[in-house]
């Protein structure tokens, strides 16, 4: 029956196209606006590790001066310095650890008359591929015996190793940065996480866009005295002494560091030795504040850092009270149509329908609106994502569609729909046979 | 006019005008937030960063492969400016750190005072030789602009002893009235941080604007100053002013030249203010361009709602119009009819829609940050949706009105 009802209200709505076409554009434009404005909320906010999120840990330890600081309060920065990441690289804490850093620089140019190439990317340990499951074209990260020697090693981006080497295979190859003959020991495949959870302090195009193009040895990074490209705070009491060794030693944050535990029970562990290590550096007269050691998952990370934008939600919040003005306008369009149709509801009901079956009839016709909103709407929000992409290059890589929203664009207007059919469809079942049967 | 007739015809079915009293309430409470927010986004992009002319400035950033000594980094800066200065187009070029709204820089915090608990203020801090102020076009309206004597170079590989600093600044206003609130803060201390150790400077001048790097919402974005040091830096960057009408000409050979006359190998990027502006300001084009599109629609369902409502009424009393034109009621008494019945419905949805507009006005301002609605956005609005009513009845009515009595009447 349900199948006969759903043809019977394609037929109702073909019959009064225009009525038909305004309900359907209404509800069509109303789903593109939430959903293109979900879409974006839905990947800045997704998991972008789901199956272990919860086991990768961001330390954050306040070394900031005691002078300026209210107890409770968040520290300045949301990085560490580097006796913190060297000590906590050192501890053998975690089944896994890296820190990160910006490094750029350019790539000389075999010929001299060649143009020279800026090259961006992280400092990283080289745990960091395995924590963050970053897929390989060619080759592997390098060992961590290569990280001990502080060798001279990269692994690219794909993108970059494209530019460079073009068609040609880049393992192996020798890239000359930073005074140095850097060997590629490996190439990446296409890596794009979004938001980029493990630097989202970059310098390199911000939490959404942006792609690093070289991977180098933390630990050589330091050795050649590379400094850090993305944001570095230091704290003016205790201003670095002079040199790469002096900033080092001084207490300026600019490194991001990261644990991986092996199952997500072992975090009170892994806090309980940071809370150890934070007491042992108070003893050695370090970390004034005396503020708990704090760690966050990737998701707390996520949210710590603000990834989602306050404009992204006042786009979210507008376009659902949109949507909302779209459903009261098509439950009057409804409402317009079905109340024509009470002869017919009365001729039904006096061969012997039920109300429910009159009302079962009535959302079906709504339902089809549903769909066919949901089929232009779904077409209408795609056309808005690409002007989006296109405005703003920062949301480029957020304004895509995946199944899970493809899903919801017809659930909502399926909902959408329904939920504007009741109050029409109720209307239309209250006819009386008789009154009906009476005045025709 | 008769008002009471209208009014008990509009409540024998109120479902209908209900709706279209939602609608209205809906799009009014809408609307006014989102063209305020439109507003107030618009008004941000179009701040003055305090260049004079942004069409004609230009800055080049150049990164050297390997690093250079300081020595040999201070010479590449000599020469550079050198032979910028002798380009054709160029009006004046001087070393800084870094540029208004390029979105990249140095923020430092500042006191007044060596005991205080807490540093008084946040600036973009700007590294400027005697000249910058001229090369950006600020207006200085205060004191003076530095003097060669003024700058202090400092080799950064090597340790100094404490307080190592230069010793007078130049402060942009609002700065110097978070600073100074009341007087004058020429002649008036500026320490680097606070504590014992903290380098002490004499505001020497004040300029008129002087937006930071990042150029951010509200006063902050304006509290820079500018400090004589001069240092070899990461990236060093320098702001040049072409000739009115000659910028383009003047940044390619500007590239041309540079590349030329390069000591070492390194990269050489250059941006004009005018790209920085865009850059800085993309998303809060984006935000406000998606608002006036939803802005758009809501107009537009909403009209197309009232459109079809009055459509309904009409078909549903297509006898009694007749009737009534019968009875000697003229075509335009039919009209006024339906105008009047859709004003008493708007004016109700306008009434609930003022309420709605300053609830979600509340809710942005608690949650998201936005500032109060101004009440000219309400009265504004109201009226406008008042002329959308009529505007969208109006032809509906005016073709009922045409129902001749006779076709309406015939099967009574």
């Amino acid at each position: 029956m349900l199948r006969y009802y759903l043809l019977l209200g394609v037929r109702n709505l073909v019959r009064s196209p225009l009525l038909t076409g305004l309900m359907v554009l209404t509800l069509a434009v109303g789903v593109a606006a939430s959903i293109s404005t979900l879409t974006i909320l839905h990947v800045m906010s997704g998991d972008p590790i789901p199956h272990k999120s919860d086991r990768l840990l961001v330390p954050l330890v306040d070394n900031g001066p005691v002078r300026n600081y209210v107890p409770g309060t968040q520290p300045d920065d949301r990085q560490l310095s580097y006796r913190d990441a060297a000590n906590l690289r050192r501890s053998g804490q975690g089944m896994r650890r890296t820190a990160i850093y910006d490094v750029a620089g350019a790539i000389e140019p075999e010929r001299p008359d060649l143009p020279v190439d800026q090259a961006a990317g992280l400092a990283v340990d080289a745990d960091f591929f395995a924590m963050f499951e970053v897929p390989f074209l060619r080759g592997a990260p390098w060992t961590a015996a290569e990280d001990a020697s502080r060798a001279r090693v990269v692994v690219l981006g794909k993108s970059r190793a494209e530019k460079t080497f073009g068609a040609q295979d880049a393992l192996g190859k020798t890239l000359r940065m930073f005074g140095q003959d850097f060997r590629v020991v490996g190439v990446l495949d296409t890596w794009r996480p979004v938001p980029r959870y493990p630097r989202l302090q970059n310098g390199s195009g911000g939490a959404l866009a942006g792609e690093d193009g070289i991977y180098i040895p933390f630990a050589t990074a330091t050795d050649l005295e590379i400094p850090n490209t993305a944001s570095t705070s230091c704290d003016q009491d205790a201003a670095p002494k002079a040199g790469y060794a002096g900033f080092l030693d001084s207490e300026c944050t600019w490194i991001q560091f990261w644990f991986e535990i092996a199952s997500s029970s072992d975090r009170a562990a892994l806090h309980q030795h940071l809370t150890r290590y934070a007491a042992e550096q108070r003893r050695l007269g370090r970390l004034p504040r005396d503020a708990p050691v704090q760690l966050f998952d990737v998701m707390e990370w996520l949210r710590y850092m603000n990834v989602v934008s306050n404009d992204a939600r006042l786009a979210t919040w507008l376009a659902f009270g949109f949507l909302v003005l779209c459903l009261v306008n098509t439950t009057g369009l409804l409402l317009a149509k079905f109340s024509s149709r009470a002869p017919e509801v009365g001729v039904r009901r006096a061969l012997g329908a039920t109300r429910g079956a009159i009302i079962r009839q009535f959302l079906a016709e709504a339902a089809v609106v549903g769909l066919a909103g949901g089929l232009v709407g779904l077409l209408l929000s795609l056309g808005a994502l690409a002007l989006i992409a296109q405005q703003a290059r920062q949301l480029s890589m957020v304004a895509r569609m995946d199944w899970v929203m493809l899903g919801t664009t017809f659930l909502i207007a399926l909902a959408t729909s329904l939920l504007a059919g009741l109050l029409p469809t109720w209307r239309a079942a209250q006819v009386t046979p008789a009154l009906q049967l009476k005045s025709q | 006019m008769e008002i009471r007739p209208i009014l008990s015809a509009l409540l024998r079915s109120k479902t209908a005008p209900l709706l279209v009293a939602i609608q209205v309430a809906l799009t009014l409470a809408g609307l006014v937030n989102a063209l305020y927010i439109v507003d107030l986004r618009l008004a941000a992009s179009a701040r003055a960063s305090g260049v004079a002319d942004e069409a004609s400035v230009f800055h080049i950033t150049t990164s050297p492969v390997t690093k250079p000594s300081h020595e040999q980094a201070m010479a590449q800066r000599q020469r550079d400016l050198e032979v910028l200065r002798a380009l054709p187009g160029v009006a004046a070029a001087s070393w800084t750190n870094q540029m208004p709204v390029a979105r990249s820089g140095t923020t430092s915090s500042y006191s007044i005072d060596r005991k205080q608990q807490r540093p008084s203020l946040l600036m973009g801090t700007y590294f400027a030789p005697p000249g910058l102020i001229d090369t950006l076009g600020l207006r200085l309206v205060e004191g003076r602009d530095f003097q060669p004597g003024d700058v202090l170079e400092i080799d950064e590989s090597k340790d100094h002893p404490d307080g190592t600093f230069p010793t007078t600044a130049i402060l942009s206003r609002r700065a110097a009235e978070a600073l100074y609130p009341g007087t004058s803060a020429l002649g008036k201390p500026v320490y680097l941080g606070t504590g014992a150790s903290a380098p002490e400077m004499r505001v020497i001048g004040v300029v008129e604007t002087l937006q930071t790097p990042f150029a951010q919402a509200g006063a902050e974005g304006e509290h820079s100053i500018l400090i004589p040091l001069s240092v070899a830096g990461q990236y060093p960057r320098i702001a040049v002013r072409a000739d009115r009408g000659q910028r383009d000409r003047a940044m390619a050979d500007a590239e041309a030249a540079l590349r030329k006359m390069s000591l070492a190998p390194r990269v050489v990027i250059l941006r004009s203010t005018e790209q920085d502006r865009t850059g800085r300001y993309r998303n809060e084009r984006t935000l406000a361009w998606m608002l006036v599109a939803v802005s758009g629609l809501l107009l537009l369902v909403t009209g197309s709602g009232i459109v079809g409502m009055t459509m309904l009424r009409i078909s549903q009393r297509r006898k009694q119009i007749g009737v009534r034109r019968a009875l000697g009621a003229r075509r335009i008494d039919i009209v006024r009819h339906f105008v009047v019945e859709n004003v008493l419905v708007s004016t109700a949805g306008i009434a609930f829609g003022l309420v709605l507009g300053l609830v979600l006005n509340r809710l942005l301002v608690t949650h998201l940050q936005l500032s109060p609605l101004p009440p000219y956005y309400l009265v504004g609005g109201a009226l406008a949706l008042w002329a959308l009513g009529i505007l969208a009845v109006s032809g509906p009515a005016w073709r009922a009105a045409g129902i001749p009595p006779a076709t309406a009447t015939r099967s009574v």
